[in-house]
């Protein structure tokens, strides 16, 4: 029975640390889509000229897993009358980061974007686009830079703590 | 003559763990928490040490018939 106990302790602590380092790498993934996603933004813009409705319906489509959501709910938003277009997008960000491994800074850049979203003629949002995408590529960076540092550490530290705790108990 | 072993296989248990987690988070940069993990080891074996140690005390205590003192 102890070492039955044992064994689940450090089963936990070991999964905990897997866990906290895929979200590192999940990070900059999820990062990368959401300038992908930026990306499509401009382009169906340019050359579609769909409504905004449309082109997060796409957007939707073409992304995977939590960026997906994100632009799908907000598609589904514009089914009823919206009155407040920044209440929404903000709304649909901070559900948005409940399920994924963004942090506040990534959130921080699509709520002062979605300030500017359909406030300006086309070059003005280009503009804003082109800075969004570079605000997101440096926290891309910094994202990197945090999962090359960490990644390793967070999984041998979890089986340590686990190891370490048992040898405490017993 | 009867020693229970298992208090010294903790110990160095304790020990190898504690220098474990002390490299992985120097190899990293966090020098810092690395320091402290440390210090909190070795207080941690500190604390089963003295432990040990009240209990040994006691026993000569009561060799030497000073229980009343």
């Amino acid at each position: 029975m102890k070492w039955f106990g044992a064994l689940l302790l450090i089963a936990t602590t070991t999964y905990i640390g897997f866990d906290m380092s895929n979200r590192l790498s999940e990070r900059t993934k999820q990062i990368r889509q959401f300038i992908l996603s930026l990306q499509m933004l401009e382009a169906e813009m340019e050359y579609s000229q769909l409504t905004l409705q449309q082109i997060f319906q796409t957007i939707g489509k073409k992304t995977s897993y939590p960026i997906n959501s994100f632009y799908s709910h907000l598609a589904e938003q514009f089914d009823f009358v919206v009155i407040d277009f920044l209440d929404v997008w903000d709304r649909e960000l901070d559900k948005l980061i409940t399920v994924s491994a963004l942090k506040k800074n990534e959130l921080e850049i699509m709520k002062q974007f979605g300030r500017n979203l359909g406030q300006h003629t086309f070059i003005q949002q280009q503009k804003h686009i082109t800075l969004a995408i570079h605000h997101l590529q440096q926290e891309l960076d910094e994202a990197n830079d945090q999962r090359v540092k960490y990644e390793k550490m967070m999984k041998s530290l979890g089986i340590l703590i686990g190891l370490f705790i048992v040898l405490l108990l017993f | 003559m009867l020693i229970d072993a298992t208090i010294l296989f903790q110990i160095a248990g304790i020990g190898i763990i504690t220098a474990l987690i002390h490299t992985v988070l120097k190899q990293v940069g966090k020098e810092d928490i690395a320091q402290f993990v440390s210090l909190v080891g070795f207080i941690i074996v500190l604390v089963i040490v003295i432990h040990h140690l009240a209990d040994l005390f006691q026993q000569i205590k009561s060799v030497f018939l000073l229980k009343g003192l």
